[in-house]
C-alpha cells in the first residue's frame, strides 16, 4: 500500500524537491503551496501523514494544524527552522506529533516519516490495563469504565508503551527511541508536551496524575492498575 | 532620636567609641561640624584669653595710676599739717599727727591707713605713737617695700597685696612714702587700697566672656550643622542617584535648580546620565538588529539550503548510475555540504551567544552518566581514530539542573577533539566532584600545544595546525561554543597542554548556577611536569 503524504509549503521549489525525494522512496506526496488551502486539500486526499512549515503566509501551521486535530489524528509533522522555539512548542502544542528542522536529510525526512506510519506496537496481549483505563491494543481503542476516549495514534502509542512494561520507569531519551523513532540529538520536550496532551485526554485530574506518572529527574512510568 | 539615645545608653564606651568612629567616618556632615565647632572653640578660646588678659591688665593700671594718685595727694596733704607743727610735748604732737590722718582720710577714698616711725633716728620725746589700721597688720607690708620706704624719703612705693578686710583677705595694693614732723623725726605713711572692686569687675567680665564664647559656640555648630547640611544635602543626593544609576535605574536623574556649582554638577551627571542610557538603548536596539538579522539570515538560507540538501541527498542516492566524474560530483557536494551545515548552525549559535538570547532548558541531569552516553556515542569514531577511551568516576554521581543537550555537545567536542588531536594516543576521561562543583576533564597524550596555542585555542576559527590534515574536520567554532556553553551555566573550561605531552581540557560546572565553583574539583595541571 502507498502511503498518501501531504506537503504543505509556501516555497514551490521546496515543495517540489520534498515531492521527488518521497516519491523516490515509494510515498506519494501532495502538494499545497497554501495555508488557505490546506485544510480543504486535507479533506480531499485524506493522507496517511501531513507535513507541515511553521511559517506560511494566509494560515500558518500551527493553525492549520489544530484545524486537522479538530477533527482527525493523522500524524502531523511540522517542517520548521531553526530558532522558532516559541511557534514549534505552540505547534506540538496544537498536536502537531515530531518536527524536523530544515536543512533537513532526505533521509532523516523518511525516517521520521517511517516511524509516525509504522503498525502500532507489537504486544502479545491484547489487552493491557493503566490506571483506571483499558487499552484494547488491536482494536486501537482506550476505555475509561466502558466510556471511549480518543486519541490520536501518537498519545495511542506512546500509553501503550508506558502500559506494556508497567515496571519500568521509561527516561525521556526511552520513549523518544520507542514511540518516535529517535535514536540520538532527542528533544526532550517533544516527551513532555506529548504527556501533558495525553494527560488532559485521560487523566480524572491532569495536575494529579494518575495513569502517566512522572518520576522526577528520571522520565514517566504507568499507574498502576485499579 | 529616643532610640539613638537608648542605643548610646546601652553601650560600652568601646562601642560607643567605634560607634563615634564608624559615624565619623560615614558622616560627611558630621565630620564637617565637628571639626568646624574644634576650629572655633580654639579660635573663641584664644580672643577669650587675649580680652582677658588686656582688659585685666588695664583695669588693674587704671586703678594703680588712681590710688597713687591719690595716695600722693593724701601725703601732700598730711606732710602740709605736719609742717605747721608746732607742738611742743608729746600731746601736741601726737594731734598734730591725728590731724595729719584726717587730712590724710580726707584726700583719699581709703580707711586702711599705717603709719610707722622710720627706725633708727635718735628718739624723741615728741615722737607719736606707730598705728596701723587693723588691715594692714601683720605681714601684709612687707619688709621689702619697709625697707625700700626707708631708703628714699621722696619716692613713692607701692606693692600688691592680700589685705586682711573682713574674714577673707582680698586683693588689694600698698603704697608707702615718707612724711617728716618737724622735731618728731620722719615717719613711714602706708595707705592700702582695696582692689576688690577691679577684682570683681573682671571676674564680671570673664564670665560674660565665657557665657559669650559658649553662646558663640552654640550659634557657630548651628551654623556649621545647616551649612554642611546645604552642601552635603545635594551631595548625598548625587551619592544615592548614581548609586540606584549604577544598578540599572536608567531612568534616575538628580533634580537641576539654581545657578551655582551644584547645579552645574547636577546638570553635567544628568547629562551623562542622558548619554549613558542613549547609549544602552542604542547598544540594546543593535543587540536586538542583530538578533533579528541572525533569524532573517537563518530563515533566508534555509529554504534553498533544504532544497540543496534534498537535490544532493538524491543525487547522491543515485550515484550508481552516474558517470564518474558525475558521481564523485555528487560525493563531494555531499561531503562539502555536510560542513556547510555544521558551519551554519556553529555560526547561529555564537551569533546567539552574542546577541545573548540563549535561553537555557535545564533539567536535573547527572553529569557521569551523560558523559558515560557521549563516550558511548564517540567510541566508533575512537575506533576509527585507534584511539582508547578509558572512563572513571570518582565523583559527580547527583544530579545538577543544567540543559542537558548544551553540556552533551561540550563533552562531545572535547572528546571529539581529543581523538583528532590526540594522534591516537589514550584519551583519559575522568569525572569528578567537589561540595561545590562537578567536574569532567578530557585528557590525551597527544600533540599537545604550546603555552601560546593554549592562550588561542578558544578563538573562533582557530586552529592548533593549520598545516596538519584535518581528520574530523570541526568548525573551527567548536570550543568558542563550548565555552559559551560552559560559561552560561556559571561553569567554566580550563586547559593544560603540553607540547608532545598531549592535552587536557576541563568543564567545570557549579551544583548550583547560583553557587561559586570554589576550588576545583579536578586540577587540569595533573598529570603534568611542573
Amino acid at each position: 500500500m502507498t502511503h498518501r503524504i501531504l506537503v504543505v509549503d509556501d516555497e514551490d521549489i521546496i515543495l517540489e524537491m520534498v515531492a521527488i525525494a518521497l516519491t523516490d522512496r515509494g510515498y506519494a506526496p501532495v502538494v499545497c503551496n497554501s495555508g488557505t488551502d490546506a485544510l480543504s486539500m486535507f479533506r480531499d486526499t485524506k493522507p496517511d501523514l501531513v507535513l507541515l512549515d511553521i511559517q506560511l503566509p494566509g494560515r500558518d501551521g500551527i493553525e492549520i494544524c489544530r484545524d486537522i486535530r479538530a477533527e482527525s489524528g493523522t500524524p502531523i509533522i511540522m517542517l520548521t527552522a531553526n530558532g522558532e522555539t516559541e511557534s514549534l512548542v505552540l505547534a506540538l502544542e496544537a498536536g502537531a506529533d515530531d518536527y524536523i528542522v530544515k536543512p533537513y536529510k532526505a533521509e532523516e525526512l523518511t525516517a521520521r516519516i517511517r516511524a509516525r506510519l509504522r503498525p502500532a506496537v507489537d504486544s502479545s496481549s491484547k489487552i493491557l490495563g493503566i490506571g483506571d483505563l483499558t487499552i484494547d491494543v488491536t482494536g486501537h481503542e482506550v476505555r475509561r469504565n466502558g466510556e471511549l476516549l480518543s486519541l490520536t495514534p501518537l498519545e495511542f502509542d506512546l500509553l501503550v508503551a508506558l502500559a506494556s512494561q508497567p515496571a519500568v520507569v521509561f527516561t525521556r531519551e526511552m520513549l523518544l527511541e520507542q514511540v518516535w523513532g529517535y535514536q540520538y540529538k532527542a528533544d526532550t520536550r517533544l516527551v513532555n508536551v506529548h504527556v501533558q496532551r495525553l494527560r488532559g485526554k485521560i487523566e480524572e485530574d491532569p495536575d494529579n496524575p494518575s495513569v502517566v506518572m512522572t518520576v522526577r529527574g528520571v522520565g514517566y512510568r504507568a499507574g498502576s492498575v485499579v | 532620636m529616643n532610640q539613638l539615645w537608648q542605643r548610646l545608653l546601652a553601650t560600652t564606651p568601646a562601642q560607643a567609641w567605634a560607634g563615634l568612629v564608624r559615624f565619623w567616618r560615614r558622616s560627611l556632615q558630621f565630620r564637617t561640624v565637628l571639626i568646624s565647632l574644634g576650629l572655633t572653640t580654639l579660635a573663641i578660646i584664644s580672643v577669650g584669653i587675649y580680652m582677658s588678659v588686656s582688659i585685666s591688665n588695664d583695669l588693674f593700671s587704671s586703678r594703680l595710676t588712681q590710688v597713687l594718685n591719690e595716695s600722693q595727694r593724701a601725703q601732700a596733704a598730711a606732710q602740709r599739717v605736719l609742717d605747721t607743727s608746732e607742738a611742743t610735748d608729746r600731746i601736741g604732737a601726737q594731734s598734730v599727727m591725728n590731724a595729719a590722718r584726717i587730712a590724710i582720710r580726707d584726700a583719699t577714698s581709703s580707711p586702711y591707713i599705717a603709719v610707722f616711725r622710720v627706725p633708727g633716728q635718735d628718739s624723741s620725746v615728741l615722737a607719736p605713737q606707730d598705728f596701723s589700721s587693723p588691715e594692714l597688720t601683720g605681714d601684709v607690708i612687707t619688709t621689702t617695700l619697709r625697707s625700700d620706704v626707708q631708703t628714699d624719703s621722696s619716692a613713692q612705693f607701692w606693692q600688691s597685696v592680700a589685705l586682711n578686710a573682713s574674714a577673707n583677705r582680698v586683693p588689694g595694693v600698698v603704697v608707702g612714702s615718707q612724711l617728716s614732723l618737724p622735731g618728731g623725726g620722719n615717719y613711714e605713711l602706708y595707705i592700702g587700697y582695696d582692689f576688690s572692686q577691679a577684682e570683681s569687675t573682671l571676674a564680671f567680665v570673664q564670665s560674660v566672656l565665657w557665657f559669650a564664647g559658649v553662646v558663640l559656640l552654640v550659634l557657630s555648630g548651628m551654623v556649621a550643622f545647616f551649612v554642611a547640611r546645604l552642601l552635603v544635602r545635594p551631595i548625598q543626593v548625587a551619592a544615592e542617584t548614581s548609586e540606584r544609576l549604577s544598578q540599572g535605574d536608567l531612568d534616575v536623574r538628580i533634580p537641576e535648580t539654581g545657578e551655582d556649582v551644584m547645579s552645574t554638577l547636577s546638570r553635567s551627571f544628568n547629562s551623562m546620565a542622558n548619554s549613558m542610557q542613549r547609549q544602552l538603548t542604542e547598544l540594546a536596539d543593535l543587540s536586538s538588529i542583530q538578533q533579528r538579522f541572525v533569524a532573517d539570515v537563518s530563515h533566508e538560507l534555509r529554504t534553498p539550503l533544504t532544497t540543496i540538501r534534498l537535490a544532493s541527498d538524491h543525487l547522491y542516492r543515485h550515484r550508481e548510475e552516474l558517470t564518474r566524474d558525475n558521481r564523485r560530483s555528487a560525493e563531494l557536494l555531499q561531503a562539502q555540504l555536510d560542513r556547510f551545515e555544521s558551519l551554519l548552525s556553529d555560526l547561529l549559535e555564537i551569533s546567539r551567544y552574542d546577541a545573548r538570547t540563549i535561553e537555557l532548558e535545564t533539567e536535573p541531569t547527572n553529569v557521569a552518566v551523560l558523559a558515560s552516553d557521549v563516550v558511548g556515542l564517540m567510541m566508533s569514531l575512537a575506533v576509527e581514530n585507534k584511539c582508547e577511551i578509558t572512563v572513571a568516576s570518582p565523583g559527580g554521581h547527583f544530579d545538577i539542573e543544567v540543559d542537558p543537550r548544551r553540556i552533551r555537545r561540550v563533552l562531545i567536542n572535547l572528546i571529539g577533539n581529543a581523538i583528532e588531536h590526540g594522534a591516537g594516543s589514550a584519551i583519559d576521561v575522568r569525572i569528578d566532584s567537589s561540595p561545590t562543583a562537578v567536574a569532567v576533564s578530557v585528557r590525551d597524550y597527544g600533540h599537545g600545544m604550546t603555552p601560546e596555542q593554549v592562550t588561542q585555542v578558544f578563538g573562533r576559527f582557530w586552529r592548533a595546525d593549520s598545516a596538519r590534515k584535518r581528520t574530523i574536520g570541526g568548525t573551527g567554532l567548536g570550543l568558542a561554543i563550548s565555552l559559551e556553553d560552559a560559561r552560561v551555566h556559571g561553569g567554566r573550561i580550563d586547559v593544560w597542554a603540553q607540547e608532545n605531552a598531549g592535552a587536557n581540557f576541563v568543564l567545570t560546572l557549579p551544583r548550583k548556577s547560583d553557587v561559586e565553583i570554589g576550588e576545583l574539583p579536578i586540577d587540569p595541571r595533573e598529570g603534568f611536569d611542573s
